[in-house]
C-alpha cells in the first residue's frame, strides 16, 4: 500500500482543525468588525445629532433641541440619547423602554460598550466654542443573536471539517477493505488453483475409468475366444503326446506350438488390459515384499541384461502387504523392462522398499486416495526421464514413447490397474534428462501372518474321479471345458445356466464339485453356489471367470474361502487348483 | 412683512426660557421686572448669534481682532450686555460692547443693536450700515416699522426672533443654517 492512505487520515483531521480554525477567525474579526461599524454608526449620528442641535443647546432652546433628539427615536438602535449642556446637565433626551435611565450628569455617562449596548459621547461645538455634549446609547444585537447570525458560517465550516473527517476516515476504512479484499482475492485463487488441480485429477481418474470400461469389456470377450483356442490347442498337442496322430509329422508339431505360444502372448495382453481395467481377478496373498523383491533378481538380471546393474535398497521392518503376487512380479518387470529402455546405454536400476505414511492432507489432494499405512516401492532409473506431457499419458493404455513392435503400452497400464485394485496408490517422479522414478504404494496388511501359503509348491496336479458339475453359459467354453476335466479323468456333469445346474444336483447326489463360471444368465455364479451350498453344504465349490467385476470380486478382491481359476486357464493349473478345492474340507 | 414667511416647524417655535431667570408668568404688574429679564435675554442672544454669522474676511483686522458688539439707545440695554460679554471670546477672538449715541458706516461694528436714539431713528441706524458687514438687530413688535436682519419679537410672552437672509446677503454675511432653522420667520434670500 501506499503511504498516503495511511496519512489520509491525519490530513484530514489537520484539515477540519484549519478549516475550524478559519471559521473562528472569520468569526472573531466578523465580531470586531461588527463592533467597529456599531462605534462608527453611532458615533456619526451623534456627530449629525451634534452638529443640528447646536443652535437650539446654545440658545437654551429644549423643545428645538428635543424635537432634534426625538427625530433619532426613527433609529431603532438608538436606545437612549441625551444633550448635556455646556456645565454637564442633563438638558433635553430620552430613554426608550427597557434601557438604563440617562443621567443627569454627564460625569456619569461614560462612553463604554458592553454586552447589550453601545454608548458615545460627541461635544457640541459652534465655530470653535464648546456648548454641550450628546450621549448616544445604541443597542447592539445580543451576543446569541450575533452566534445566531454566525451560526450559518459555523455550520458550513463545521460541515467542511465534517466532510474532511468523514473522507479521511472512509479513506481508512476503504484501505483497509482493499486490504481485506486483496486477501480475499488471493485466497479465492489458491482455492481456484486447488479446485483446477483436484478437477484435472478428476477427469484423469474419469477418463482412466472410461478406458478400463472400454478395454475391459474388449479383454473379456477375448478372454473367451482364447479360452477355445488355447484348449483346443492344448488338446491337440496332448493327442499328439497320445500317439493319436503321427509322431513323424513334426511341422504339426511346431505348428501347434506356435500357435499356443501365440494365443499365450495375447492372454498376457488380455491380462493386462484386465489388470489396467481393474477387473482382473486377483489372488492376494499376505506378502513379504523385501523376499518377493529378493527372489526376483535372476529375472529381473536376465530381463535387463549386462549393461545394467541392479541395486536393491530393502527396509529392514518392512511390513507385510496383501497383493497378488504375480500381479506385482508383472508390475515390477513391466517397470523395470521401462527402466531398461530409458538407458540404451546401460546403468543402473534402483529398487527402494519402505514403510509409509500417506497423510490426509495429501490424500485429499489426490484422486482416489485413502490415508494409511503403506509399502512403498521405488523402482528408479538414471534414464532420459520423461516429460509432463508424457508423465500425464504415461498410464493410458497403448500409450507409448517406444518405436512401434517394441512397446505395447500396456506395462505401465498394468501396473497403474493393479496398484489401484489392490487399494494402493501409484506416482511418477521424472525429470528430462534425470530419469524417472516410480513409487508404488500397497496398503499394509493388518493382519499376522499365516505360514499356511508359503509352504504351497506347485506340484503336477493328477486328475481324479469324483463327478464335477460344469455349468457355463457360453457353449465353446463349456466343451472346452469339459473335454479337458475328462482328460483329467473326472466325471462331467454339464449345465447351462444356474436352473439346470440346481435340478442336476437335486438328481445326481454323487456331484462333489461345482465348478461355475460368476458371469451367468438369470441366476449368477455366486447364486447358484449359495443355494447348492444351501442344499449340500458339503459341496465344494471353484468359481472361473474372465470378468472379475461381479458377485464375487469386491474392490478386486476374492471374499475370504471363495476359489476362483481366471479364465483363460491351462490344463495343469486347472488340473492343479481341482485337486486343492477338492482336497480342503468345506467349511 | 407680507414676505415674512411664518415658519412653524419644530426648531421654529423659538421659546425663551424664562426658566434662567425665572418665570414670565405674564403679570401686567411686574412690567418693569419684564423688562429686565427681556434685556438679560436679549444680551445673552445678541452675542450668542456671533458664532452662527460668519463675516467676510475683511471684517477683522488680525485673526484675534475683538467682536464689537455696538448699542445704540435701548436705555439700560447696554449695560446689561456689558456685563453679559464681559470676559467672552468667540474663536479666539474677545468680545466688546460699545455705547454709541449713532452709529455710521465706519464705527468698525459687528453686531448693531438699535433701539432708535435721541439723534438717530432705528431706520437712520440701519441706514448707517446698509451694505456694511453688520448684523443689524432691532426689536419691533409685528407690523412695525424698520427691522434690522435679526429682529426680536415677543411672542407668547417669549422672546424670539425673526430674521432677514436677503438683508444679511446684502451686508456680505453668511448665517448658519442652524440659526436659521430657531427663527420664528426667515426671509429667504431672494
Amino acid at each position: 500500500m501506499p503511504k498516503l492512505p495511511r496519512i489520509a487520515p491525519l490530513i484530514a483531521l489537520l484539515a477540519a482543525i484549519a478549516v475550524l480554525v478559519a471559521g473562528l477567525v472569520m468569526i472573531a474579526y466578523e465580531e470586531r468588525a461588527y463592533a467597529v461599524q456599531k462605534t462608527d454608526e453611532a458615533t456619526v449620528q451623534a456627530r449629525i445629532l451634534a452638529s443640528t442641535v447646536a443652535a437650539a443647546v446654545f440658545f437654551g432652546d429644549r423643545e428645538a433641541a428635543q424635537e432634534y433628539v426625538e427625530a433619532t427615536r426613527a433609529n431603532p438602535e438608538a436606545q437612549a440619547v441625551a444633550i448635556y449642556d455646556a456645565q454637564g446637565r442633563l438638558f433635553v433626551g430620552y430613554s426608550r423602554d427597557g434601557a438604563e435611565p440617562l443621567s443627569v450628569s454627564l460625569d456619569t455617562a461614560r462612553p463604554t460598550r458592553d454586552a447589550g449596548a453601545l454608548r458615545v459621547l460627541t461635544q457640541i461645538t459652534q465655530a470653535d466654542t464648546f456648548l454641550g455634549t450628546v450621549y448616544l446609547q445604541a443597542g447592539i444585537e445580543p451576543i446569541s443573536r450575533r452566534l445566531q447570525r454566525y451560526g450559518a458560517v459555523g455550520m458550513l465550516v463545521g460541515m467542511a471539517a465534517l466532510v474532511f473527517l468523514v473522507l479521511g476516515l472512509t479513506q481508512r476504512t476503504l484501505a483497509r477493505q482493499a486490504a481485506s479484499l486483496a486477501a480475499a482475492n488471493e485466497e479465492l485463487r489458491k482455492q481456484i488453483l486447488q479446485r483446477e488441480q483436484v478437477e484435472a485429477a478428476l477427469r484423469q481418474a474419469q477418463k482412466m475409468e472410461a478406458i478400463g470400461q472400454l478395454t475391459g469389456g474388449v479383454a473379456h470377450d477375448f478372454n473367451n475366444i482364447l479360452h477355445v483356442i488355447i484348449g483346443n490347442v492344448e488338446s491337440m498337442q496332448r493327442r499328439i503326446a497320445g500317439n493319436d496322430i503321427r509322431r513323424s509329422d513334426a511341422a504339426f508339431v511346431r505348428l501347434t506350438e506356435a500357435a499356443l505360444r501365440a494365443a499365450e502372448r495375447a492372454a498376457t495382453l488380455t491380462s493386462q488390459l484386465l489388470a489396467f481395467s481393474r477387473r482382473q481377478p486377483l489372488a492376494p496373498k499376505a506378502l513379504e515384499v523385501n523376499r518377493l523383491v529378493a527372489g526376483m533378481s535372476d529375472l529381473l538380471r536376465r530381463t535387463l541384461g549386462e549393461t545394467i546393474g541392479i541395486e536393491t535398497v530393502l527396509a529392514g521392518g518392512l511390513w507385510r502387504i496383501s497383493a497378488d503376487p504375480n500381479q506385482l512380479e508383472s508390475a515390477l518387470l513391466n517397470l523395470a523392462v521401462n527402466a531398461r529402455d530409458a538407458m540404451p546405454g546401460g546403468g543402473k536400476l534402483t529398487i527402494e522398499t519402505a514403510n509409509a505414511h500417506i497423510d490426509e492432507t495429501y490424500a485429499r489432494s489426490e484422486q482416489d486416495v485413502s490415508a494409511g499405512q503403506y509399502v512403498m516401492i521405488a523402482v528408479t532409473d538414471a534414464g532420459t526421464g520423461m516429460s509432463k506431457d508424457v508423465m500425464a499419458q504415461a498410464f493410458d493404455p497403448f500409450f507409448t514413447t517406444k518405436e512401434v513392435g517394441r512397446g505395447t503400452g500396456l506395462g505401465l497400464s498394468q501396473v497403474y490397474g493393479f496398484v489401484k485394485q489392490s487399494g494402493g496408490h501409484v506416482r511418477i517422479y521424472s525429470e528430462p534428462g534425470e530419469g524417472t522414478s516410480v513409487k508404488l504404494y500397497l496398503p499394509r496388511l493388518a493382519s499376522e501372518p499365516t505360514s499356511e501359503e508359503e509352504a504351497r509348491a506347485a506340484q503336477p496336479a493328477p486328475g481324479g474321479e469324483e463327478l464335477i458339475l460344469v455349468v457355463e453359459d457360453s457353449e465353446d467354453v463349456r466343451a472346452n471345458t469339459v473335454s479337458m476335466l475328462r482328460e483329467l479323468g473326472y466325471g462331467v456333469i454339464e449345465a447351462a445356466d444356474g436352473t439346470e445346474a440346481l435340478r442336476q444336483l437335486q438328481a445326481q447326489p454323487r456331484i462333489r464339485l461345482l465348478f461355475t463360471d460368476v458371469g451367468l444368465p438369470g441366476m449368477n455364479g455366486r447364486e447358484l453356489a449359495d443355494e447348492a451350498r444351501r442344499r449340500r453344504p458339503e459341496l465344494s465349490v471353484l468359481f472361473t471367470t474372465g470378468y472379475a467385476r461381479n458377485a464375487i470380486v469386491h474392490n478386486g478382491k476374492l471374499d475370504p474361502g471363495v476359489e476362483l481359476i481366471a479364465k483363460p486357464f491351462s490344463f495343469p493349473v486347472l488340473a492343479a487348483k481341482l485337486r486343492e478345492v477338492l482336497e480342503r474340507v468345506p467349511s | 412683512m407680507g414676505r415674512l414667511a411664518h415658519r412653524r416647524s419644530g426648531k421654529a417655535a423659538v421659546i425663551l426660557l424664562g426658566s434662567l431667570f425665572g418665570l414670565l408668568c405674564g403679570a401686567p404688574a411686574a412690567r418693569a421686572q419684564d423688562t429686565a429679564v427681556e434685556y438679560a435675554v436679549k444680551a445673552t442672544y445678541l452675542y450668542k448669534f456671533v458664532p452662527f454669522v460668519q463675516w467676510p474676511a475683511a471684517a477683522f483686522a488680525a485673526p484675534d481682532s475683538p467682536v464689537i458688539l455696538c448699542v445704540v439707545g435701548g436705555g439700560g440695554f447696554s449695560e446689561v450686555l456689558a456685563r453679559a460679554v464681559s470676559g467672552e471670546t468667540i474663536e479666539g477672538r474677545p468680545v466688546l460692547s460699545r455705547s454709541l449715541p449713532a452709529v455710521a458706516a465706519d464705527s468698525g461694528c459687528h453686531v448693531l443693536y438699535t433701539a432708535g436714539s435721541a439723534t438717530q431713528s432705528v431706520a437712520q441706524g440701519l441706514a448707517a450700515v446698509q451694505g456694511r458687514p453688520v448684523l443689524t438687530v432691532t426689536e419691533s413688535l409685528p407690523a412695525a416699522g424698520a427691522k434690522g436682519i435679526v429682529n426680536f419679537v415677543l411672542a407668547d410672552n417669549r422672546v424670539r426672533f425673526e430674521i432677514d437672509n436677503q438683508a444679511a446677503a446684502e451686508n456680505g454675511l453668511l448665517i448658519s443654517s442652524k440659526l436659521l432653522s430657531l427663527a420664528v420667520a426667515v426671509k429667504p434670500r431672494s
